[in-house]
């Protein structure tokens, strides 16, 4: 079956795989039974119960343990003779340098986030090694083959941002439930159970400052002598009663919307708590991730939709149990879609919002989904993916440029086929990564800070998190391990200032090259001086051009226009995360037009470019970016048509 | 109940409790657990078939290490229905796995009824001469059956059922009906309250197409015997019509009467292909259909 070409290349090959998950369970299993000898798997994660269905070389007894680990003695079972190195490591680890990566021939991905997609990348380029992509979502899945010089990198195209909310939405003017999610998590939860002296937007208003006054502050703390139910019941009417009458008041916010109607405890739910909540106290359950609020109150379903009654039980019930079982962790906790008191915590309370503001309330089954950003996954859409994966390894051992194929897996039958094949474009180039292309950014020198510049281009547009920052041969900022005191108290007294006032002043004109050593890359960016921006389409203050940023979804066009933008979901960057669930919930897919500057040409249907003639393998398209901290694998999106249309062949 | 679904929230995620119901209810024979098999298998164990059933007549051999992951050396001489099994087991406790030391092509040439116990029968590597026989077998039997053979990186999957109902619970084209055609009296009356030549302009384009439609097609209705437009020359005709009532070339209600005029062209009743259908004897949608006396909802 295999020629003794492909099977001499792929005795002496080795390996790297990144993620030992859905699509690496598949991949490792594949790669050991075409042959590969030499295989190195890097994966931070430990196993989980809802990994079981899919990630078929751990069993039960393995949850806790280490994904990389297990996945190599599984393995290691039936192909006793090959080499496996497990990593139970974060890819971004500065040890995996360029210098790990060159040993390798070819490096396959089974990620689950953006951000490890782009350093693998940018480590790949610079090792020059070839790299395979890929990504499922429920049914859809791709493979993308990115070879330095000869196809577009993983960078190329851009990539959906994820997305975030403008924070008015989530504070004042919720519509969907994913809004209130993302209040009950990210506000409620965390000024309730987080860090106290994180700045929280909890009692932000549209209205004027002069409402909010100091005791506000307190109004969440629990006070010395207060009991829990009382305590409970305070933070309840204030959060659903009072602060969305306040809110109610602003005449100019509900012109043309409807006003959200105050709940009150009172009115919800009788005085007589201690004879309605179960039993607290009898309850002697000494393992903390067991206490459940649903159990205490006898709501067994985690489909069914509680009423306002029920969640406003739920809400009182899990924030008496946080107290009551959990004390030591109040003030450190940060929400965790494992963690079942967080979960029934949070959907109790979007709901009770929702229910305030005439949304439909959800079930805990599906809030988990929305506020967990958990990705829907299956076994055959990663076997299929990771058999793929395998076919491409081969072409790019044997160095078939010609052979090399995107292939998409759709969900549903499209030109007679499920899997559609695709010849990779060549080099964008004006990628910054890979082209090394510079940008342009424009922005107020005379007012905006270093640390500004660093947050939301450095960090937030161009996935640096290590930047070295140089005007010249004027080291501005950098980050290391290996800086003196002065230096960091430099760079620190530098992100403060004003660019035109840094002690190489950037102004109009100047060129700044920012660098990360560990993705050896270099990124050139021409300043340009501009006095005033839009606070509505440029809130940020900047407008970087060159670098082609995916147009929003569909029905977001709101989330780019403000100042601050607050995410659903725990990841790296600031405040930007991603809404997966919702998205696929619904049926809605991102479309991402085409970007400008491409050479491809519209001719519908070609069947040239769809049929692959070449190897006689079945090949087969679109995928969708979903960032999330689970770790299920996750999809690209490209546009469709584009994808019948005329492909520059690789030379 | 969190617990024990935990396992299968992700597919949850894709088929609801309902989808893994069915699946949980399903007992499935394999037939022949070579690698095509396995694998199959495997997916289903691991989404939580209810039982599985594996017929191989074959003992395990070397040869067979080197393409099938759930064979290991301590497997060799032993049965390959008996290791594949224990190994499926060892992936999902929750399923009730069986497996029979026994050729496939004697079971269909000996034991046919043997094959009616089953929800799915998937049948891999045979022979056509026995993919037929099972065919009628499990036809008969009302068994659903896939065959699925692998060459190298070549093969093929099969589907054999006999009826298979399908409801489109999210379509993606939409049809609203108006019921322009024959607007109900309060849909009627509502129109009545419109002057289509009202004098004022800007009363004249905010008439709703709706309306404009109604109107329209009544008063060609009223003009054509008492039909609709129906060929193609009379629905040009007809857009025609609604054209030469525009005042204004800024008139967007009229833009919107026109492109929407076909809602009036749809024929008015159910579609051939559903009609026969409902006719249907065998049809699960039998007892629907005497139950509805107007099938309006279509």
């Amino acid at each position: 079956m295999v020629s003794e070409r492909q099977l001499e290349a792929i005795k002496g090959a080795k390996v790297l795989m990144v993620g030992a998950g859905g699509i690496g369970c598949e991949l490792l299993k594949t790669l050991a039974l075409s042959g590969f000898q030499d295989i190195h798997i890097i994966d931070m994660d430990t196993i989980e119960v809802s990994n079981l269905n899919r990630q078929f070389l751990f069993r039960q007894s393995h949850v806790g343990q280490s994904k990389a680990k297990v996945a190599r003695d599984a393995v290691l079972k039936f192909r006793p003779q090959m080499s496996i190195t497990a990593h139970h490591a974060n890819v971004k680890d500065p040890k995996f340098n360029v210098e790990f990566f060159k040993q390798f021939n070819v490096v396959l991905n089974g990620l689950d986030n953006l951000d490890a997609r782009r350093h693998v990348n940018r480590l790949c380029l610079a090792a020059d090694v070839p790299l395979v992509e890929s990504g499922t979502t429920g049914f859809l899945g791709q493979v993308t083959v990115h070879v330095k010089g000869k196809t577009e990198c993983y960078e190329c195209q851009p990539k959906p941002a994820p997305k975030t909310y403008p924070v008015c939405t989530i504070t004042s003017t919720p519509s969907k439930f994913v809004h209130c999610i993302v209040w009950a998590k990210d506000l409620l939860f965390a000024k309730l159970f987080g860090d106290r002296n994180q700045e929280n937007d909890l009692n932000v208003r549209s209205s004027d400052a002069a409402s909010s006054s100091d005791h506000a502050e307190d109004v969440f703390v629990r006070r010395k002598d207060e009991d829990i139910d009382p305590y409970g019941r305070r933070i309840y009417d204030h959060v659903f009663g009072y602060n969305i009458e306040v809110a109610s008041s602003n005449e100019e916010t509900w012109k043309n919307r409807n006003r959200p109607k105050p709940i009150y405890s009172a009115d919800v739910m009788p005085e007589n708590l201690t004879e309605q909540n179960g039993n607290v106290a009898k309850n002697c359950v000494v393992d903390t991730s067991s206490v459940s609020a649903m159990a205490s109150l006898g709501l067994k379903n985690p489909q069914d939709t509680w009423t306002l009654l029920e969640s406003s039980r739920i809400f009182l019930e899990a924030l008496k149990l946080f107290f009551a079982k959990r004390e030591k962790e109040i003030g450190n906790l940060s929400f965790d879609k494992d963690d079942q008191l967080a979960v029934e915590f949070v959907t109790a309370a979007a709901n009770i919002r929702a229910a305030s503001f005439g949304i439909s309330l959800h079930s805990l089954f599906e809030a988990k989904g929305i506020a967990g950003n958990i990705v829907h996954a299956v076994a055959t859409t990663n076997a299929i993916i990771a058999g793929l994966i395998v076919i491409e390894a081969i072409k790019v051992l044997l160095k078939d440029t010609d052979k090399y194929r995107m292939t998409y897996c759709l969900e549903h039958i499209t030109k007679k086929m499920l899997l559609m094949p695709v010849e990779p474009y060549e080099p964008n180039k004006s990628c910054y990564v890979c082209s090394e292309t510079p940008l342009s950014l424009e922005i107020n020198t005379s007012r905006s800070k270093l640390r500004d510049f660093v947050e939301k281009i450095v960090k937030a547009k161009l996935g640096i998190n290590f930047p070295l920052i140089m005007h010249g041969s004027n080291l501005l900022y950098e980050v290391g391990d290996d800086l003196d005191e002065v230096e960091v108290a430099n760079y620190a007294a530098n992100l403060e200032k004003v660019l035109s006032q840094l002690p190489s002043p950037v102004t109009n004109g100047t060129m700044l090259t920012v660098e990360d050593l560990q993705q050896e890359l270099t990124c050139n960016i021409n300043i340009k001086h501009r006095e005033e921006f839009d606070e509505e389409k440029e809130p940020d203050g900047m407008l970087l051009s060159g670098w082609t940023q995916a147009p929003p979804a569909k029905d977001d066009k709101q989330s780019m226009n403000d100042k601050q933008s607050i995410g659903n979901g725990g990841d790296s960057s600031n405040a930007l995360q991603t809404e997966p669930a919702d998205a696929v919930k619904d049926g809605e897919m991102e479309e991402i037009s085409e970007p400008s500057g491409k050479k491809r040409k519209l001719s519908e249907g070609s069947k040239a470019s769809i049929l692959d003639a070449t190897d006689g393998t079945r090949n087969h398209k679109e995928v969708e970016k979903l960032d999330d901290d689970d770790d299920d694998d996750v999809v690209m999106f490209d546009d469709l048509d584009s994808m019948t249309n005329k492909k520059k062949r690789l030379q | 109940m969190a617990e024990p679904k935990t396992k299968y929230d992700r597919q949850l995620r894709i088929w609801g409790e309902q989808g893994q119901a069915a699946l949980e209810k399903a007992s499935v024979c394999l037939l022949n657990c070579g690698p095509t098999g396995s694998e199959t298998l495997k997916n289903l164990v691991l989404g939580g078939i209810g039982s599985i059933t594996v017929i191989d007549g074959s003992k395990v051999e070397v040869g067979d290490l080197g393409n099938n992951f759930m064979l290991d050396e301590s497997c060799v001489g032993e049965s390959k229905a008996k290791s594949v099994c224990a190994f499926l087991q060892e992936l999902n406790d929750a399923v009730k796995a069986k497996f029979i030391e026994e050729y496939p092509e004697a079971l269909i040439e000996m034991n046919p009824p043997f094959f009616s116990q089953f929800t799915l029968v998937v049948a891999t590597q045979l022979g056509e001469e026995k993919m037929i026989k099972l065919d009628r077998i499990c036809r008969e039997a009302n068994v659903m059956l896939i065959f699925a053979r692998s060459y190298g990186l070549t093969g093929f999957v099969r589907i054999s059922v006999k009826e298979h109902t399908v409801v489109e619970s999210k379509p993606d084209h939409f049809l609203d009906d108006l019921r322009l055609n024959n607007p109900w009296p309060e849909l009627r009356k509502f129109a009545e309250t419109f002057d289509l030549n009202v004098p004022d302009p800007v009363a004249h384009k905010h008439t709703p197409y709706v309306v404009i439609l109604i109107k329209m097609s009544e008063e060609w209705t009223n003009s054509h015997g008492g039909s609709l437009p129906s060929t193609r020359e009379e629905k040009r005709e007809f857009k025609e019509l609604l054209k030469s009532k525009m005042v204004a070339i800024d008139e967007d209600n009229y833009k919107e009467a026109i492109e929407a005029s076909f809602k009036v062209f749809a024929p008015p009743g159910i579609k051939l292909a559903l009609s026969k259908v409902l006719q249907s004897a065998d049809s699960s949608f039998f007892p629907f259909s005497i139950a509805i006396g107007r099938p309006w909802i279509f």
